[in-house]
């Protein structure tokens, strides 16, 4: 509740404004693999959502005018990404037999035979 | 929660009496908290999209087929509908605090029901699916049979039924948290001066709605390019 001093009026007409951004956003999340930027679809959806979510964040959710949660948010971002991302990225890259794991290897013709009749085989190499 | 706050007295050496700080309406306090809660369920989901996004690169066209298959009307109709949801709730929370309490609860049913055409629609199209032969535990989804689908596209359902079943439990406590609000405001211990409890779970609702923003375009749209409309 950072805008306390706002008319009723105001605020709900600010609500308003925020649904016909979300909208129009959605719209746009439709229209995009077949109309434009096709080859890009999923970065593109991500930036729409991300787009989408901080408006939700700043004015539905009310952290506009927020900083001790806004940092909060942003440090928890910054752990994400370096626990989930980094670290586990460094640990997936180097994963010891990935070549011989049915999920790790990308290969789905290969895994499910692989998992379905071979299970005492020699490891698999592709 | 409840705003009959009695303070208690504590009692220093020289027998002079001094309330002691209530904590009651401390609005930033309890947003702060659950905020602190809100990150615990952004984690949980965070890791399940980078374990999407891993799979992704990994089998990027099944991903993408799977994807193709999924009911893009029905997805975006809950989008829609969800929107509008989180609308009536921020009106709802509004309308509290411009003392309209009756305004406020009307928007909370508005948001119920409008919780509930969401869970009504989700249920269609996972009964579909069913039909389809494509649900947790039957052939297609199980690895090794004549029936399996390509190990990518299991990854796909396996993990869009754990996102969107674990989301749409989220809604049910949502409509279970806002049936108490109901009850609260009906017994006079959240009103426009004492909100805190309605605020929070205003923030709840905004936040299943956030998760969704991301869900949708995951699983519905990365393979709308492929067949150009929903089936």
């Amino acid at each position: 509740m950072a805008n306390t001093t706002k008319t009723y009026k105001e605020e709900q007409a600010g609500y308003f404004k925020v649904l016909a951004g979300l909208l129009l956003l959605t719209a746009l999340t439709f229209i995009q693999p077949t109309m434009f930027m096709e080859s890009a679809t999923f970065t593109v959806q991500m930036l729409i959502g991300t787009v989408k979510a901080w408006l939700i964040l700043m004015y539905y959710m009310h952290l506009k005018g927020e900083k001790l949660i806004i940092t909060f948010t942003y440090f928890s971002l910054f752990i994400v990404l370096v626990f989930f991302v980094i670290v586990i990225g460094v640990d997936v890259a180097n994963i010891q037999f990935a070549e011989l794991n049915h999920i790790t290897s990308g290969d789905t013709a290969h895994a499910v035979s692989e998992t379905h009749g071979a299970a005492h085989a020699e490891p698999a190499h592709h | 929660m409840g705003h009959e706050y009695v303070p208690e007295i504590a009692v220093d050496r020289e027998g002079q009496e001094h309330k002691v700080q209530g904590w009651q309406d401390d609005l930033y306090g309890a947003k702060l908290g659950f905020w602190l809660f809100m990150f615990t369920e952004v984690l949980m989901f965070g890791a399940m999209f980078m374990a999407l996004t891993y799979y992704f690169t990994l089998h990027h066209d099944d991903f993408l087929i799977a994807s193709s298959s999924l009911n893009r009307v029905l997805g975006g109709t809950n989008t829609v509908v969800l929107l509008f949801s989180a609308l009536t709730m921020g009106l709802g929370l509004l309308k509290m605090r411009h003392g309209d309490v009756k305004g406020a609860k009307l928007m909370i049913w508005a948001t119920i029901l409008l919780a509930l055409v969401f869970l009504g629609i989700k249920a269609v199209e996972w009964t579909a699916e069913y039909h389809h032969g494509v649900f947790l535990g039957l052939d297609a989804l199980q690895a090794g049979n004549e029936h399996s689908k390509p190990f990518g596209q299991i990854l796909f359902f396996g993990m869009y039924f754990t996102m969107t079943g674990i989301h749409g439990f989220h809604i049910i406590i949502g409509i279970g948290i806002m049936l108490w609000l109901l009850k609260r405001i009906n017994a006079g211990k959240v009103t426009p001066k004492h909100h805190i409890l309605h605020f929070n779970i205003a923030l709840y609702w905004d936040l299943v709605h956030l998760i969704w923003v991301f869900v949708f375009p995951y699983y519905y749209m990365i393979g709308a390019g492929l067949t150009g409309g929903a089936h």
